[in-house]
């Protein structure tokens, strides 16, 4: 069968009235974890893992990554009405959209959000249609070598990309490879690291991990602000939820350029949604005709940015369906997902589950226009989840994080484990090491170590292998660059600025 | 400061996971690398980022920094935080014993009734008792989820 044959089957898959309830069930949760401040698509599709074993892997993995995509167009809400983003991505559209709510307008930049987020994120849908093939075919040839360099390039992006310090992120991305080698060596057969806890012979679960970090960490920096009443209040929806003529024309190319933006930096490995949304933002303050008008409330900041945090998660899924290498934390955990289903991402996935993979990119397609409706006409009952005291809130996230973590051993250790991870996540959030690196390596430690091997047992446990194609050398040169540039940068300017001073 | 001390934990950490790592044995068999290679690998990547952040320190010190305006995290926040981690260490402790249904409506009562004073709390009693039987039926009885049953009988 060919490849159209298998796109057009994907649309029976996903058309299915099943699919169609977990497309929506998944949009649905998507737009209330993003309308929410704090809680994000990480910790939220963590928490589903184990309460949606058994069903059926398509159902479930539509209904995820439904949730992945949905949590975009929710946050904007929230960073229009509180001025606090919903979702760490919608940081941009906080600016200029609570200065457009202040003015009466915020109708307006609610459907401006909405109605970008759809035509960017089926922009990046499309996309991820048409570069799915290419890209998978070309992966099928890569060998354990070209994978091993692949992986180290994805992890040494992301930690220099998120977080303030490469030193950190890069501590983050060792940790997480170091909690991924505790357990039974699948060659050899040999405990590794167990401590003696039992438990710890299958590993450190992914879940366990992902929840506390994200989840219970959340909720322990929101408590804290619960204590010291930082909560804001959410203004009303003012005037009608539609564009004017000039509002309209101001906003489409802002919405197109925002969209692609938005789809090349998901591709690329590190930046993830809110790079792309800041790019766009300054994109379009140096295109505007009247820049002074941004910070002000101008819509051009608003449709640009929320363009590309959507068109961004339909870039991200890219590396991840085709490569089976996530360039973020959230396809990260979306990457543990489909391994706690027994399905591999990656080229393979292409040519063994067609079914799967375009019933899912065709979902998206589907849950699009689905986003759109729940975040434009019935947008008001979301906004009323801002009123939900989250005194009761973050406590029931903990209820809920229990259930999960449980569920899976119906082992208390996981419990305890939930906790200090959640606690480690608040300490790391203090003091500026990113967790979302750690996430990314603790998913991929395994392969990682295991491609590793290969290719040392190919080469006769000679090193040069990993220099030895085009591929694995452009990687690695990538690689060094990743690390490298952050820190010549800052050198580099500071001698050009004393330079000047001369 | 901070920076500091996390740099003397990854030399800590470092040495443990050299040791740890010393500790597997291994059998010569096929494998040239065997399950103690890449451990190590990770090992000398760590204190590679250690060099790497002690070099960020020293820069971060020859930038003049401005005088740290922002207010000194209070105390009480940091008491707040380890309040609700020991609460949420007392629940899970309690979870197998009191099983799932009595322990989270007890864990849900305690923590809004301290959380959410502002709210009426007649809500809280409701939101706690209605959210711990209703999800422990649906997760159990509908999910398949297997959630200890504790003192109750059902």
């Amino acid at each position: 069968m060919d490849t159209f044959q298998h796109i057009m089957n994907g649309f029976l898959v996903a058309t299915t009235p099943i699919n169609l309830w977990y497309t929506f069930v998944g949009v649905f949760l998507g737009t209330i974890v993003g309308v929410l401040p704090g809680i994000g698509p990480s910790a939220s599709i963590a928490l589903l893992i184990p309460i949606t074993f058994g069903m059926n892997p398509t159902s479930a993995l539509i209904m995820m990554c439904g949730i992945y995509y949905g949590t975009k167009y929710g946050g904007s809400t929230t960073a229009i009405l509180i001025r606090t983003p919903g979702e760490a991505a919608s940081v941009m559209t906080a600016i200029d959209g609570y200065e457009m709510a202040k003015k009466g307008r915020a109708g307006a930049a609610l459907a401006v959000s909405a109605i970008g987020s759809f035509i960017a994120g089926t922009l990046g849908v499309l996309g991820l249609t048409l570069f799915a093939v290419p890209l998978s075919s070309m992966a099928l040839k890569f060998g354990p070598a070209e994978y091993f360099t692949l992986m180290v390039f994805a992890m040494t992006a992301v930690s220099t990309l998120t977080g303030k310090s490469v030193a950190k992120g890069m501590i983050a991305t060792l940790l997480g490879l170091m909690i991924a080698t505790i357990g039974i060596d699948l060659q050899s057969g040999q405990a590794r690291f167990t401590m003696g806890v039992a438990e710890f012979q299958d590993g450190v679960g992914f879940v366990v991990v992902v929840v506390g970090l994200f989840a219970v960490a959340e909720v322990l920096r929101g408590l804290e602000r619960v204590m010291t009443g930082t909560a804001p209040d959410a203004m009303k929806i003012s005037g009608r939820l539609w564009l004017t003529k000039t509002e309209w024309t101001r906003s489409i190319g802002p919405i197109w350029r925002g969209g692609v933006i938005g789809f090349i930096i998901g591709v690329l490995p590190g930046a993830g949604g809110t790079i792309a949304s800041i790019m766009s933002y300054t994109t379009e303050k140096r295109l505007a005709k009247r820049p002074e008008e941004f910070g002000k409330g101008a819509i051009e900041g608003v449709a640009g940015p929320e363009a590309a945090n959507n068109s961004d998660t339909a870039g991200a899924m890219v590396p991840l369906l085709t490569l089976g290498i996530p360039g973020g934390g959230a396809t990260a955990v979306l990457m543990g997902a489909f391994i706690m289903y027994g399905i591999q991402p990656g080229p393979m996935l292409f040519q063994n589950r067609p079914d799967l993979v375009w019933g899912l990119i065709n979902s998206m397609y589907i849950g699009n226009v689905m986003l759109l409706i729940l975040n434009l006409p019935l947008i008001g009952i979301f906004v009323r989840l801002l009123y939900i005291p989250q005194g009761i809130l973050y406590p029931l996230i903990v209820a809920i994080a229990v259930i999960g973590a449980y569920g899976i051993n119906g082992s208390t250790t996981d419990l305890y484990l939930i906790l200090l991870f959640g606690v480690v996540g608040y300490v790391f959030d203090k003091i500026d090491i990113p967790v979302a690196p750690l996430v990314l390596s603790l998913v991929l430690g395994g392969m990682m170590e295991q491609s590793f091997r290969q290719a040392m047992t190919i080469s006769g446990a000679n090193p040069k292998i990993f220099f030895g194609s085009a591929i694995t050398m452009t990687l690695v040169i990538m690689s060094v660059l990743s690390i490298l540039l952050p820190l010549l940068l800052p050198l580099l300017k500071k001698y050009k600025e004393e330079g000047k001073d001369e | 400061m901070a920076d500091r001390i996390i740099l003397g934990s990854i030399l800590v950490l470092t040495g443990v996971y050299f040791w740890a790592t010393a500790q597997i044995p291994t059998l010569e068999i096929g494998d040239p690398l065997g399950p103690k290679a890449f451990p190590r690998l990770l090992g000398i990547g760590l204190l590679i980022t250690a060099v790497m952040l002690f070099f960020e320190i020293i820069k971060n010190k020859k930038i003049a920094r401005p005088p740290d305006t922002s207010s000194p995290p209070e105390a009480g926040s940091t008491i707040v935080v380890v309040g609700a981690v020991a609460a949420t260490a007392v629940f899970f402790m309690s979870f197998e014993f009191l099983g799932y249904m009595l322990s989270v409506t007890i864990y849900l009562l305690a923590m809004t009734y301290y959380f959410n004073k502002k709210g009426r709390g007649v809500v809280n009693v409701l939101i706690s008792v209605t959210y711990g039987m209703a999800s422990y039926f649906i997760f159990t009885k509908a999910l398949g989820v297997s959630l200890p049953r504790g003192l109750l009988p059902f």
